[in-house]
């Protein structure tokens, strides 16, 4: 077997979640860890995809739309923003909103301060909202990826913090309280597909809608996972290993996509 | 064509204690922080303020105190952190906020623009945000299909601030071909009802005119513009010049607590007459060039 790190085995692994022709969207935050969960891993990742299996696969990032993922930028400055080159460049972001609402994204990447049982997630408030512990920055679009992308990918360090039973605000409603509550509530088909966090993959059951193990990455005990959630997720008798990244796929990772480790980082 | 070149101070004196503003800009591009400190300066309080993704502008305005309420898709300051004035004057309860998911605050400005009271938009059922906010976000039957649909109601500011790139003295405010798009400033600007704008450089008319269709902010539109260099730093303007990362640090350092930022407002506001003074202070035009961007004009 390869040697190979978690971040590019969860690259990979993200990778395959992409098929021919989707369209993603990558947001542009932060720095740090932060940026590798929202920013690194998942570019990382459509590049590979397009590399790998799927070249139609595009990207929205910012507000480009197909930035051209062979030159990566190496450093983020507000410059690199705007000079990295593109298909298209949209004269304001209420396109990419519009196209959210007309349900054009397959696959958007998400993380958040928390996230619960049945997928809700929150980035406005800990605590009570009009007295908030610690005020977050607000919804962004969060809430339209997860109402309207058809297969949202939550990237998320698994941190009891993190993974709540409740969440403390419903940024974005993910499956509610479960079972049809989410469309009941009028929202479409949908909602928050895989969770990839740095130990395990998650899915939420097909009945319940409850989160599930769906896999441990090597090395990892269920007892680790289940140490690190506030919750106990649904465990499945027999729970297999997330399937490591190919010599190819390290190989597209490591000389194409990000030979100075730029993207995954930290 | 009327001319509406003037001051800082004179074009933002209408905008006095209880009003609403909007402010353009969105992450470290274009926020009006010349324009906001300027504000600071006057001591104007109990703003309604709006905004799209609001990074220093609406931190600054909030360690001085001046915010009662504010509106929009998010506060922060990038990769820089939580907006840590924001999130104190929140957290104690001085500021009331509303937050509005992307599609909301388009949904918000496009009904302004149309002079709607509302738009309509499907993206909050189940969401926390449309059950705190019952006053502006209700659901109603569409009268076509049946299906629900929420109801937006229009961003309705008293003033719009917009720090743009370059204009003419008749208040035309064009962007560069290349650019970051990644924000909302025009359609801010085709719902104001006064519209203040700030720009880089004041170009001649004949200028303008020669390419007319990179005319966003049509002065038509527009009560005042102001010449202010630099006027977004410590933010960037893309195609211009970066954010300047020492001050933002700084800044950040400083916020820690509500005393460390009260020195800095002193030091890079109060103390200072005007926009000039706040250039000198920040090293002068020769230090601030080093964030000039490769091939800026």
């Amino acid at each position: 077997m390869a040697d190979f790190t978690n971040n590019e085995l969860i690259t990979a692994y993200l990778s395959r979640q992409i098929r021919e022709d989707d369209l993603c969207f990558v947001g542009v935050g932060t720095n740090g860890r932060a940026f590798t969960l929202a920013v690194g891993m998942p570019l990382a990742a459509v590049r590979l995809a397009q590399l790998h299996h799927a070249p139609g696969a595009a990207v929205y990032w910012g507000n480009l739309l197909e930035p051209d993922l062979s030159v990566i930028p190496e450093h983020f400055t507000q410059d690199t923003f705007t000079q990295w080159q593109a298909a298209a460049c949209p004269p304001d972001t209420g396109v990419k909103c519009d196209m959210l609402a007309r349900g054009r994204f397959d696959v958007s990447f998400n993380s958040a301060a928390q996230l619960d049982r049945y997928g809700n997630m929150n980035i406005t408030a800990i605590g009570d909202y009009r007295n908030p512990k610690v005020r977050l920055v607000g919804s962004l679009a969060q809430p339209e990826h997860f109402a309207f992308v058809r297969r949202p990918l939550l990237l998320m360090d698994l941190d009891a913090r993190s993974f709540v039973e409740k969440v403390d605000f419903i940024t974005s409603a993910g499956h509610l309280s479960g079972g049809n509550s989410r469309r009941e509530a009028g929202l479409s088909e949908g909602g928050p597909a895989l969770v990839v966090t740095d130990k395990a993959v998650f899915d939420f059951a097909e009945d319940t809608r409850e989160m599930r193990l769906k896999s441990l990455h090597p090395g990892v005990t269920k007892d680790a996972v289940l140490a690190a959630m506030s919750f106990v997720p649904l465990v499945p008798e027999t729970i297999p290993e997330t399937e490591p990244p190919t010599v190819k796929e390290l190989a597209h990772i490591r000389s194409d996509i990000d030979p100075n480790r730029i993207l995954l980082k930290v | 064509m009327k001319e509406k070149l003037t001051t800082l101070e004179s074009a933002l004196s209408p905008i006095v204690s209880g009003s609403s503003v909007a402010i353009g800009g969105s992450l470290l591009r274009r926020q009006p922080n010349a324009a906001v400190r300027q504000l600071i300066r006057a001591r104007v309080r109990d703003l309604t303020v709006m905004s799209w993704a609001g990074t220093t502008a609406i931190d600054l305005l909030a360690a001085a105190d001046a915010i009662r309420r504010w509106e929009g898709i998010y506060v922060g300051l990038f990769n820089y952190g939580l907006a840590p004035n924001f999130r104190r004057a929140v957290e104690s309860g001085r500021i009331e906020v509303r937050d509005f998911s992307e599609t909301a605050m388009v949904a918000r400005l496009r009904a302004a623009a149309q002079g709607m009271p509302f738009l309509p938009i499907r993206t909050l059922f189940g969401s926390d945000i449309a059950k705190v906010n019952p006053e502006q976000i209700r659901t109603f039957d569409c009268p076509f299909t049946g299906q629900k649909l929420q109801a937006i109601a229009a961003a309705e500011p008293d003033f719009t601030l917009i720090h743009g790139y370059a204009g003419d003295k008749y208040g035309n405010v064009q962007w560069p071909v290349v650019r970051d798009t990644d924000d909302m400033d025009q359609p801010f600007a085709s719902g104001a009802k006064r519209l203040i704008v700030t720009v880089e450089k004041i170009v001649p008319h004949e200028e303008i005119k020669k390419q007319p269709s990179l005319t966003y902010i049509p002065g038509n539109w527009v009560e005042a513009i102001v010449e202010v260099p630099y006027g977004a730093h410590p933010a960037a303007c893309d195609t211009l010049y970066d954010e300047d990362d020492a001050h933002l640090r700084d800044y950040v350092a400083r916020s820690k607590t509500a005393e460390g930022v009260k020195a800095y407002l002193d030091e890079f506001a109060n103390a200072l007459p005007d926009h000039a003074a706040y250039l000198e202070k920040c090293g002068g035009l020769a230090a601030l060039a080093a964030l000039d961007v490769k091939g800026r004009a």
